[in-house]
């Protein structure tokens, strides 16, 4: 994939349910290396499974995908591509309760070949960034909404991904700490030239993006 | 943070579940550890006894003849004692009495051979054979609070403490050396013995000798000159050693049970970590690796607290009983209960392992 496009997909295709459900019905989209793209939609339209097929979370029944150099329609593992390529960003965060703010940041680094400390210094660095470097040692129980979910941003930055799919990331927060991320994510989309996908239900917030597509009962709209 | 810190943190998220699994294993651990102090306890005491005395090898009946009767004639004992190769033969006749509230062990033996028991006098002196006279060890001598000159009632009969003696073995000095026919009569087995402790001439071959004596009363007596000896003799080691495998792998099967189950729980609990995990790129294996870990770590744990539990309980019920048994804790014991306590980890925790590292990433992000 030299063309540009960080993200190609054919004529994808998912159904659930033994088939009954059809949630991608020949989806076909392209998106260029660097862009920043809002996919919206009702809720059941399948705009989270189409973030998840990009993801590698979930796999095609039919068509192809292919997704940063990878042909994600082949049936391997690919967790190394999830480590390597993708920072995902969930709407409830979905940080590990026992683990302080560093702990959780650093989840993704292991088994990428850091040692511990390289791990805490990169962490920590990813918190200075989201301006919570003076909470390393709290647990996100102790954080506000909108803390947790610049924390969960950290995590996803942790193995400097080139794609950062973002599902529903202001969800569940108030409209002030929700501005807040959305500031953090464009910026990070726009200084480091990271392909952002986000999945988003506000037209306000889609409207952030370069492009907004809309999906519908498994199909993109024209 | 090392992922073996990782896998070690997590198991004490739910403290109080953690604290149950723990107690769960660790009863079986103690209960491993303590019957394996016992076990081993034996030995020691058995290897003391037959290092402690002059002997160089004990004659006992083989039980495994079709006589039940584990008592040899006394007659035997002159018998052994003109074998080529033997300077001495003694006969021993061992039973118990309660006095004052204490089960007291008898030796009888007659009062020249009394070197045989390796027994040192400390106070007093000998008994006469023809007298009811006996010696105590010097721990019998403490726990019953006598002294040289006092009396102890056996059977109805008065008998006068002449001397304290002192073996160095825990079991020996916990009992009392009488005359070997005094101790006949009380028991009406006039004319039997137990063992007959046989020591051999300087420059005589020890398993020459012992083999000739068996040779000479064959299916009838057999000859211990070591543990390993006593151990083919006697059934009862092998028995003990038998009940604290069985109580082993009981352990395994009840703790592994219980693993499971509180692994399973945490799996359960954990689905949409497992999930955030699995898209944050960590593979199968690891997750797999992580939850089996987590599994070890709490057996590991529950199998220190085991061994203490075990030291702890069974040197108090020895003392509460008031038994001169000998225990033995030592580090093949305590590599034995961590090891079983690994494979109850790796038992119990493969089962939740392989389950959590088989969950679809999306439906645990799903998950409520």
């Amino acid at each position: 994939m030299n063309n540009g496009n960080v993200v190609e997909i054919k004529n994808l295709i998912k159904r659930y349910d033994n088939g009954r459900i059809k949630a991608l019905n020949g989806i076909d989209l392209e998106i260029r290396e660097g862009e920043f793209v809002s996919i919206i939609g009702p809720s059941g339209s399948g705009k989270s499974t189409l973030l998840n097929m990009i993801g590698a979370l979930d796999t095609a029944d039919e068509g192809s995908i292919q997704v940063a150099g990878n042909d994600l329609t082949l049936n391997k593992d690919l967790s190394d591509f999830r480590s390597q390529k993708i920072g995902f960003i969930f709407q409830l965060h979905n940080l590990i309760p026992n683990l302080s703010v560093l702990e959780n940041v650093t989840i993704p680094m292991y088994g990428n070949g850091y040692k511990s400390k390289q791990m805490t210094d990169r962490a920590l660095k990813l918190l200075e960034y989201v301006k919570l470097q003076d909470k390393s040692a709290r647990k996100p129980t102790e954080l506000s909404g909108g803390e947790r979910q610049r924390v969960a941003i950290a995590r996803a930055l942790a193995n400097s991904p080139s794609i950062i799919l973002a599902d529903e990331p202001t969800g569940s927060l108030d409209s002030k700490n929700g501005h807040m991320i959305l500031q953090r994510l464009k910026e990070l989309h726009e200084q480091e030239n990271v392909t952002l996908i986000m999945v988003t239900h506000d037209l306000k917030v889609a409207s952030l993006a370069d492009r907004t597509i809309e999906v519908l009962d498994g199909e993109i709209q024209a | 943070m090392s992922f073996i810190k990782l896998m070690a943190k997590n198991p004490f998220r739910n403290k109080a579940r953690l604290t149950l699994a723990v107690i769960g294993i660790a009863i079986g651990i103690a209960t491993i550890v303590a019957l394996g102090m016992v076990t081993e306890g034996l030995k020691v005491s058995l290897e003391e006894q037959l290092k402690a005395g002059g002997a160089d090898f004990v004659v006992m009946k083989n039980t495994s003849s079709e006589s039940s009767s584990y008592t040899i004639k006394d007659n035997r004992v002159d018998e052994i004692s003109k074998i080529n190769g033997i300077k001495q033969a003694a006969g021993i006749y061992t039973s118990s009495r309660m006095v004052d509230g204490n089960q007291l062990g008898l030796a009888g033996i007659n009062n020249k051979d009394l070197n045989m028991l390796g027994a040192k006098i400390t106070q007093g002196n000998t008994y006469a054979d023809d007298k009811n006279e006996l010696m105590l060890g010097k721990l019998a001598a403490e726990k019953m609070k006598k002294k040289v000159g006092d009396t102890v009632s056996l059977s109805g009969n008065e008998y006068k403490i002449t001397g304290i003696f002192e073996t160095g073995n825990k079991e020996l000095d916990a009992i009392a050396a009488l005359p070997l026919k005094k101790i006949q009569v009380m028991d009406e087995n006039e004319g039997k013995v137990h063992f007959i402790y046989v020591k051999i001439t300087s420059g005589a071959d020890l398993n020459t000798v012992s083999q000739s004596v068996q040779n000479a009363y064959p299916g009838e007596l057999t000859t211990i000159a070591s543990l390993e000896d006593y151990q083919r003799a006697n059934g009862g080691l092998e028995m003990v050693e038998t009940a604290s495998t069985a109580i082993s792998l009981l352990a395994i099967v009840i703790g592994g049970i219980g693993i499971i189950n509180t692994m399973i729980m945490s799996v359960f609990e954990r689905t949409r970590e497992i999930g955030v995990l699995k898209a944050v790129g960590w593979k199968s294996r690891r997750i797999l690796g992580m939850i089996l870990g987590e599994s070890i770590v709490l057996t590991l744990l529950a199998g220190i607290v085991g061994i203490v539990l075990g030291i702890i309980g069974i040197e108090a019920i020895i003392r509460l009983s008031d038994t001169a048994m000998v225990l033995s804790f030592t580090p093949s014991l305590a590599l034995k209960a961590l090891g079983i306590a690994v494979i109850v980890g790796i038992i119990g925790g493969i089962y939740p392992a392989i389950r959590a590292s088989r969950l679809p990433p999306t439906e645990a992000l799903r998950y409520e």
